[in-house]
């Protein structure tokens, strides 16, 4: 029987949003494909995350406990995932296009003599292969692509392979993968852990999201988007460029390279609407653009804009808000 | 010490999508009337290459290109940016698989003094596969640490602060090992002095044809096909909320936004 692998990591029995998603997406495709879906959960902890994953539709979760993934999640998750690999041989390996799945594809693909398509959009199957959807030149064209020839390495991005049919339940079989994972002394390890603190929703559950680019001019302009977000019970992001300026953190920033957000409503202000900018937003609802040029390329992408200085727009904005919704 | 830095030659990625279009046959952007710039990220991985070159003593920093002779410009710009030594592989990448174009940037790197550390950007501009680095890591037989956004020496190697989607992790590196760069205010390429680019302009490159590298093929290889290129739908024009002033437009907007049933 063809097998699908996925590897998610889930330290602590928890698995994030993108991680789960992937893992329903990977099991519509497996039902397509009359494939067998087999999650390997990574991190210590990760066996109790077997419940989600099954509820997910994985066919078999294999769980992978050793300590070495805490220091060095890349370098071990790679030895793990290239035993489960070698132990299933899948026609095809989805990874979340996160942080450690970007950093296992390119790896596991070299390993297993496999063709990777990164940052995958949407998929379908012609002729019982998986064809795959991705954005290219900075969103700025679509390419499809397919793997020949061997087996097929993907990361997949927020919203990718979204079918209708709720989730065909996994048969879910629980084993661990059964190797020791000794730290070697050449791997990266992590020494600290910097978290992000944050007030209110963070962007990837964010309701509302209001962000800032250059236009904002600097750091204490981020203060009257906060205070409109704050409104809406919504977040603040940014474009790269105000990121580059180092006014707001980098998990800010919003785009091809940054976050992909899929709110009701993405109010973007002082943002010119670059593809790679569009990209990271192109899932919202709604899209609102305030941007004192007339010709910039935002509002041929927003659903709504105002042509004004923020500075003016944004005040006004945030006092009709207020007054609508205590009205 | 020695650093490499992999430097690739890119259409200009903030080309507006209305001067962009495609060659369907080939299956590429037209790139007749378009500039051509360093990749972005790898701009990044420079700068971090410069800054641990001014952090140590008797540090080296080499940049590595792989592309057609046009692709001397990016190398040209990190010789008038001060890099000791600039290694052009001459050869098209059109039908190599990754794998195939890792062995390459890795039989090249061979040739060279053994490196410390190997710096890529985490994405070229133009396809964005974000392949080049892990795959290199394994050609090269190292480690490999992505979204690094910066470096300082450490005692056996460095230590690397990398991006994740929670904030930042701090991390002891041993060298030697593979680096994927993404950017940070703290790694933006600096401008290239007046008198280096003069002294740049006698400057030679190390040029190594490809056929000099081309591993054969190990097993059987899969390749990844374009079957299409396209260009995206065509977005409508935004309603734009007019007033007599600020404050009216606002005021509209937010009306409207209430009526579309958004807030
Ligand atoms: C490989 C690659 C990856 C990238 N990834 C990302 C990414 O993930 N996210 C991202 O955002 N970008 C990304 N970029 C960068 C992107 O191409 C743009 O450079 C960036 O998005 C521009 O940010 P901006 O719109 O804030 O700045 P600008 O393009 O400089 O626009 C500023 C806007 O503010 C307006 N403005 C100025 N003053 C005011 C005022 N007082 N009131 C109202 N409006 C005003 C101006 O009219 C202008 O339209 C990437 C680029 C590359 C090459
Ligand atoms: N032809 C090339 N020459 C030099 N460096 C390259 C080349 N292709 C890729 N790279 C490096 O690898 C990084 C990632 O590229 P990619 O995997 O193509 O997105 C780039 O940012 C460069 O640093």
């Amino acid at each position: 029987m063809t097998k699908i692998m996925t590897a998610v990591w889930a330290a602590g029995g928890r698995v994030s949003g993108l991680g789960l998603e992937v893992a329903r997406a990977a099991a519509q495709l497996a039902a397509e494909m009359e494939a067998r879906l087999i999650v390997l959960a990574l991190g210590t902890g990760a066996t109790t995350a077997a419940q989600a994953l099954r509820e997910a539709g994985a066919d078999e979760v294999v769980t992978c406990e050793e300590e070495a993934l805490d220091a060095s999640p890349g370098e071990a998750g790679l030895v793990a995932l290239e035993r489960a690999c070698e132990l299933t041989g899948p026609a095809l390996v989805l990874l979340p296009a996160d942080s450690l799945g970007r950093d296992w594809a390119p790896r596991v693909a070299y390993r297993l003599d496999a063709g990777l398509v990164t940052e995958v959009t949407d998929w379908s199957l012609e002729a019982g292969r998986p064809v795959f959807q991705r954005l290219v030149f900075g969103g700025k064209a679509i390419a499809t692509m397919a793997v020949a020839g061997g087996p097929a390495v993907a990361t997949v991005r927020p919203g990718a392979g979204r079918r209708d049919q709720p989730p065909r339940p996994g048969q879910g079989e629980l084993r661990t993968l059964g190797i020791r994972i000794a730290p070697d002394p050449r791997w990266p390890r992590v020494v600290r852990r910097q978290a992000e603190e944050r007030q209110g929703p963070g962007l990837e559950e964010a309701r509302v999201i209001v962000s800032g680019g250059r236009g904002i001019g600097g750091p204490e302009g981020f203060g009257p988007l906060r205070e409109l977000a704050g409104a809406l019970g919504g977040a603040v992001g940014a474009s790269r460029a105000a990121v580059d300026e180092d006014w707001v953190p980098p998990t800010w920033q919003i785009g091809q390279t940054g976050k992909t957000v899929a709110p009701d409503l993405y109010i973007a202000v002082g943002i010119s609407g670059a593809s790679q900018h569009l990209v990271g937003c192109a899932r919202a609802k709604t899209i609102v653009a305030i941007n004192r040029d007339a010709e910039a390329p935002i509002f041929d992408y927003a659903r709504l804009g105002v042509v004004g200085d923020w500075r003016e727009v944004l005040p006004a904005l945030t006092a009709a808000v207020k007054e609508m919704l205590a009205g | 010490m020695h650093l490499v830095v992999l430097l690739k030659r890119v259409l200009d990625p903030e080309i507006p999508q209305t001067a962009f279009s495609l060659d369907p046959e080939r299956k590429q952007p037209h790139a007749l009337r378009h500039p051509y710039v360093l990749s972005v990220f790898d701009g990044n991985a420079l700068e971090l290459a410069l800054r641990l070159r001014e952090a140590g003593t008797d540090v080296r920093v080499t940049a590595l290109t792989f592309g057609p002779k046009a692709a001397e410009d990016v190398l040209r710009k990190a010789l008038a940016l001060t890099v000791d030594e600039a290694v052009h592989v001459l050869g098209e990448e059109e039908g190599l698989t990754a794998a195939r174009k890792a062995r390459v940037l890795a039989a090249a790197i061979s040739r060279l003094p053994s490196p410390d550390l190997v710096l890529c950007g985490r994405q070229a501009a133009d396809w964005e596969a974000g392949q080049m680095g892990g795959m290199l890591a394994e050609a090269l037989g190292m480690p490999c640490l992505p979204f690094v956004s910066s470096l300082s020496p450490a005692a056996g190697g460095f230590e690397a602060v990398q991006q994740v989607e929670s904030g930042q992790l701090v991390l002891r590196l041993p060298r030697p090992a593979v680096v994927t760069v993404t950017n940070d205010p703290g790694n933006v390429l600096r401008a290239a002095r007046i008198k280096d680019v003069m002294a740049a302009r006698g400057r030679g490159l190390t040029t190594i044809a490809l056929q000099d590298l081309l591993p054969g093929t190990q097993g059987v290889e899969a390749s990844v096909e374009t079957l299409a290129l396209r260009l995206p739908a065509p977005q409508r024009r935004a309603e734009i909320c007019e007033g007599a002033g600020p404050a009216e437009a606002a005021r509209l907007l937010a009306r409207r936004l209430r009526e579309l049933g958004a807030v």
